[in-house]
């Protein structure tokens, strides 16, 4: 074990924090559901603790750094089309600043958007 | 511990978002401006001794200049330890890349440590500082 667990709660508000900046200019803002932002982000805070880096807990990682790279959360930019067409990231941990019932979105994969 | 409070700089020193390192009776302690609130606290990362202040602030949050630890300057609490680097990829010289994988590995057993923190307050225009 190279690092020490750190706080998982003290980290999840400071990954809250920095993601609300980056998320904020590209359209999108945390999910409403607060029960799966507390979820995913303590995802996270393992996934930090175990590689480094805070992943996204719902994608796979390919041990390739490059293809890995685009999946360190928030991916948006990486899969910009595709989430702005499902109006929300892959996990649902941020969702189009319009979104008020991220229920009603579903996880389609880039293939089965519409106009993909 | 003293509970005197030591005058270190003028508030004007430093500008919101800022960061300044001072010495106080041998201790290296970095004050910091968050939004007109002051914080100090220990210098030295406690992942690999950086000096801190050559870092960034953003809101509470400071990251180490070296390996982006990251660190709650208002309890000092350790965030996040260093981000893994992408060795092997960047570097070509065979030696040097070999060196610099013996390296990695040894750091992956440096655990980030929470680091000090120091009670300040702010009287007539002056940080102050309680060791």
């Amino acid at each position: 074990m190279s690092q020490r667990l750190v706080n998982i709660e003290s980290r999840k508000r400071s990954l809250h924090y920095f993601y609300e900046k980056v998320v904020g200019p590209l359209g999108f803002k945390f999910t409403p559901d607060a029960e799966m932002v507390n979820f995913l982000l303590e995802q996270e805070v393992i996934l930090e603790g175990r590689h480094g880096i805070p992943f996204c807990p719902c994608q796979p990682l390919r041990n390739d750094r490059a293809r890995d790279m685009h999946i360190v959360c928030p991916c948006i930019p990486f899969h910009r089309k595709h989430f702005d067409d499902i109006k929300r990231c892959w996990c649902g941990l941020f969702v189009h600043k319009d979104v008020l019932d991220p229920g009603k979105l579903p996880q389609l994969p880039p293939k089965e958007v519409k106009n993909e | 511990m003293s509970e005197m409070y030591t005058r270190v700089i003028s508030a004007g020193e430093i500008a919101p978002g800022g960061m300044k390192a001072v010495e106080l009776d041998g201790n290296e302690i970095v004050i910091c401006n968050c939004g007109g609130k002051y914080y100090a606290i220990q210098r030295r990362c406690g992942h690999m001794n950086a000096p801190l202040e050559m870092g960034t602030l953003d809101g509470i949050y400071l990251t180490c200049p070296m390996h982006c630890a990251q660190f709650d300057i208002t309890n000092g609490e350790a965030l996040s330890g260093p981000v893994p680097s992408d060795m092997g990829h960047e570097i070509s010289p065979a030696i040097l890349g070999g060196y610099l994988q013996n390296i990695e590995m040894l750091m992956k057993h440096v655990r980030t440590e929470s680091i000090r923190t120091y009670a300040t307050k702010l009287e007539a225009g002056w940080v102050q500082i309680r060791l």
